[in-house]
């Protein structure tokens, strides 16, 4: 009995989680979970601040790399096996079809959840001050997020995949210079063809799954190291106040920094002079502040299962869609791009190099950019109306380009609205 | 809060769970399942005592698949219609009943979508019959599943599907290939149509598309050919037969069906009747054929054919480099060859031609065989209707060398021309003549030009 005690204690090495050293041990001992502060802030916990979309996005990504790793199983990147496979995933595979369904759903859920968080994070200023390189890896996140969707976009090989890619990598071609050699490089041939299977195989279970766990974790790390999730915007202090020296008084007046150390700072490991790059919590806040466990967890559970169980429904009710093998020989009119890009199809539809290089050239250059060029520190949102604005701008004109060239473009790319039925074109 | 909290999460666990049991479930009960334990039952039925009924009930449900590696296929139709090679299951319901008359096309070798389509991979009715979207193949129905014997058979006769022999004859005497290409060979005004069975277009639609290509395909280029019903039927039956896959190779010991016809036109072919006589008709440089059967075994015929000096040292006899099936052809028909037939095949070949005549000839037979009659017609006679060139139709050729020397009618041929507009400001016409140098040699287009000047009325006469 003794010896299994002691096993577990060699395990877990914390106190019982009936006291609160027990609580903070259970985080900051485990490697797993101790990427949470020992304590949370209450009010950064309410639903209303974040809608945990962040969360919701890794848990999709969690969701997707289970089912990725099974589908790899069944799966041979060479056509027209490929296409084969996904037949057999749908007729003959125990749970196939389910198991497809699942990885397609959440591919797209995690699009969406990417864009929604993107929208949290502007919204609520939290890309600022001590904030803003994490926001240049969460656009590197959203930009590896959209290559995993388009490289997982060929792998069925039917006649959606192919075209879809073919009308994608076009678009890329446009770039002056170097576009065809990129397009060329990505499809290893002039057009999609074997050599862009394994290609995009290789990047979208390797290399790109690689890259993001990698940036997923120091994402994570950072809003740690930030000091947590940013405040609420209707807990903001009423004015910003200078951050505080600690430790070693400043030259000019050696007394008065005793007052402020009244702001404590977690993670130094012992008194140092300098500025805390992090946010800083004052008392008041820090008695504001729960364990983690169970407060923090608990409620992050109930999202993972809200998360799961939401794709399991649609994954019973909805079939991922399966059209005919890839046929270089037949282009459907019209040939869309995957439905994240359809927005920059209808760009190009108007101007190939303004619409298919130009803008989204600028538009990831712009939010790579944005909180270095916005140099308002305050984030509450009456001070900010102007970026606001353009920034709802931008979003709106995105969905509805998105929307336009989803459901309002039919063969020719003419504008066509959904409830009129086009008599398919016979040749 | 925290307890409604903790009990949140745990029912949105249960109901994970349940999710994953519901999608086991339904993995679990696919329809194929049922009609598996129906046939068993079935089965029983026949069974004399009540241990071989429970051992034959007790089978487990398994997916049965043909595999068809070289042609990329695997048919699990068997899954369901599990009597199918079982002849005690003659008179079950469907999807049980045993399939007569294959001869020797069974299920396991073949697979039943090489000639009834469908979606082999599939395991469920609607799926496998292919009547979903985005399978190109649906089942074909009774009154054209005869045309995929041709997608193997792709020489020769099949005995039973006229159809297939009179379509495949009309396609190379009408010009189709003028427009259209058919493994490699043709022009590009119209769709290829190398794997047309293949594409998603009903039989009916084809038909139709046959007798008033502007019917069912608004704006086509294709010239009516006035088709009567039963060209249109042998045409689509065709059309019907045309796959890009490789089954002709796959099956290739079975791709000529040996028959007395196809062996006639082998003798013909070959040119047999050059060295050999029937009955006395014929060449006396070799043996005469008639009752060669009688003195010979068929495998002694056979060996023959494929190395003859093995068989007969010193012989003279060419290696023809035959197929097995085209030699049993050839067998066929010397049982049945008779002197009369020699004369026959003797009288189409003893006309005497001279030089010039064999360049006109020659040149007749590419005009056919490359698709120029499809457009200029059989006669020359032209008249295909296409609006806004000028005329408002194809030009007849036979006043050709009216207007042109011979050389500016190579020219044309060699490199196409787009006749001239009607009216500048309308649409292209849809038909055009193509150029042809990459596709003839000069030699082929010289012919041509000999064969036409062959046939120009003497406008001069009418001045």
């Amino acid at each position: 009995m003794n010896l299994i005690r002691e096993i577990w204690q060699s395990i877990v090495r914390r106190d019982p989680l009936s006291t609160d050293k027990g609580k903070s041990e259970l985080v900051f001992l485990n490697v797993w979970l101790h990427i949470h502060p020992a304590k949370v802030k209450k009010e950064n916990m309410k639903f209303r601040h974040t809608f945990y979309l962040g969360f919701i996005t890794f848990f999709l990504f969690l969701i997707l790399l289970t089912t990725g790793i099974a589908l790899m199983v069944y799966y041979r990147p060479y056509p027209p096996q490929a296409y084969q496979d996904m037949k057999d995933l749908q007729f003959v595979v125990f749970m196939g079809p389910f198991l497809r369904n699942m990885h397609r759903w959440a591919a797209h859920g995690m699009v969406i959840c990417v864009f929604l968080h993107m929208c949290r994070v502007f919204y609520t200023g939290s890309y600022k001050k001590p904030r803003q390189f994490n926001w240049v890896i969460g656009v590197l996140l959203l930009l590896l997020t959209l290559g995993l969707s388009f490289t997982g976009y060929l792998l069925p090989w039917d006649q959606l995949a192919y075209w879809a890619i073919t009308v994608g990598t076009n678009i890329g071609s446009y770039a002056p210079l170097i576009g065809g050699q990129v397009r060329e490089l990505l499809l290893g041939g002039h057009s999609v063809g074997e050599g862009a299977l394994i290609r995009f195989y290789v990047l979208h279970v390797a290399v790109l799954p690689a890259l993001m766990i990698l940036l997923t974790i120091v994402h994570f790390w950072r809003v740690r190291k930030d000091g947590g999730l940013s405040r609420p915007i209707w807990k903001l202090k009423p004015k910003t106040e200078a951050l505080v020296t600690i430790g070693a008084p400043a030259a000019s007046a050696p007394l008065q920094a005793a007052a402020a150390s009244k702001e404590k700072t977690y993670g130094l490991m012992e008194v140092v002079t300098g500025k805390p790059i992090f946010e800083t919590v004052t008392p008041e806040e820090e008695e504001d502040s729960v364990f983690s466990y169970p407060y923090a967890f608990v409620r992050e559970a109930v999202v993972l299962m809200a998360t799961v169980t939401t794709v399991m429904t649609m994954s019973l009710l909805l079939n991922a869609p399966l059209e005919e093998l890839a046929n270089p020989a037949k282009t459907p009119n019209p040939a869309k791009a995957p439905w994240y890009f359809l927005g920059l199809q209808e760009l190009v539809s108007h101007s190939a190099l303004l619409g298919g290089v130009v803008a989204p050239a600028l538009m990831v250059l712009a939010l790579l950019a944005i909180p270095y060029l916005d140099r308002n520190p305050s984030r509450r949102l009456g001070d900010r109306k102007m970026i606001l604005l353009l920034f709802s701008i931008f979003v709106f004109a995105n969905l509805a380009l998105i929307v336009v060239g989803t459901f309002f473009r039919g063969p020719g790319w003419a504008l066509i609205p959904p409830w009129v039925h086009v008599v398919g074109g016979a040749e | 809060m925290e307890r409604k909290l903790q009990i949140t999460f745990f029912a949105l666990s249960l109901l994970a769970l349940a999710l994953i049991l519901a999608a086991g479930w339904q993995a679990n009960t696919p329809s194929w399942k049922t009609y598996q334990r129906d046939y068993l039952q079935l089965e029983a039925q026949g069974e004399p005592n009540e241990v071989t009924k429970a051992a034959v009930l007790a089978t487990p449900p398994e997916i049965h698949q043909v595999l068809l590696p070289g042609l990329q296929r695997v048919d699990r139709c068997t899954t369901c219609h599990l009597g199918v090679e079982d002849p005690t299951m003659k008179d079950a319901p469907e999807p049980f009943r045993y399939h007569a008359g294959l001869g020797p096309h069974v299920p396991s070798r073949f697979g039943c979508t090489i000639c009834h389509g469908g979606q082999g991979l599939a395991t469920d009715k609607e799926g496998a019959h292919g009547n979903v979207a985005f399978w190109p193949n649906p089942l074909l129905s009774k009154d054209y599943i005869r045309a995929s014997c041709g997608r193997c058979h792709k020489e020769g006769e099949v005995p039973g599907v006229p159809e297939l022999t009179e379509g495949r004859r009309l396609f190379e005497t009408q010009g189709c290939r003028g427009c259209h290409k058919l493994n490699g060979v043709g022009g590009s005004i119209g769709p290829d149509l190398t794997g047309e069975g293949a594409n998603r277009r009903s039989p009916e639609w084809l038909e139709k598309h046959f007798l008033a290509p502007n019917a069912v395909s608004a704006g086509s280029a294709m010239p009516n050919f006035h088709f009567i019903k039963e060209q249109a039927r042998d045409l689509t039956y065709y059309m019907l037969s045309l796959t890009n896959e490789e089954m002709g190779s796959y099956f290739s010991s079975v791709r000529l069906i040996p028959s007395a016809e196809y062996g006639r036109q082998l003798f013909v072919e070959k040119n047999c009747i050059a060295c050999h006589a029937i009955g006395g008709v014929g060449a006396k440089t070799a043996p005469d054929l008639l009752g060669v059967i009688k003195r010979h075994s068929t495998e002694w015929l056979d060996e023959q054919l494929v190395n003859p000096e093995l068989v007969y040292p010193g012989s003279a006899m060419p290696e023809y480099d035959l197929e097995t099936n085209a030699r049993k052809a050839l067998v066929a028909y010397l049982a049945s060859a008779t002197p009369e037939d020699a004369q026959l095949i003797l009288s189409k070949k003893t006309r005497t031609m001279t030089p010039e005549d064999v360049a006109i000839e020659a040149g007749k037979q590419d005009f056919a065989r490359f698709g120029c009659v499809g457009c200029h017609g059989t006669e020359l006679q032209g008249g295909v209707a296409n609006p806004n060139a000028q005329g408002g139709e194809v030009p007849s050729l036979l006043h050709v060398s009216d207007d042109y020397t011979k050389d500016e009618v190579i020219g044309i041929i060699r490199n196409g021309r787009v006749p001239p507009l009607d009216n500048a400001a309308g649409p292209a016409p849809p038909l055009y003549m193509p150029s042809w140098k990459h596709v003839l040699s000069d030699e082929d287009i010289n012919r041509i030009a000999d064969y036409l000047w062959s046939k120009q009325q003497k406008q001069k006469d009418a001045w």
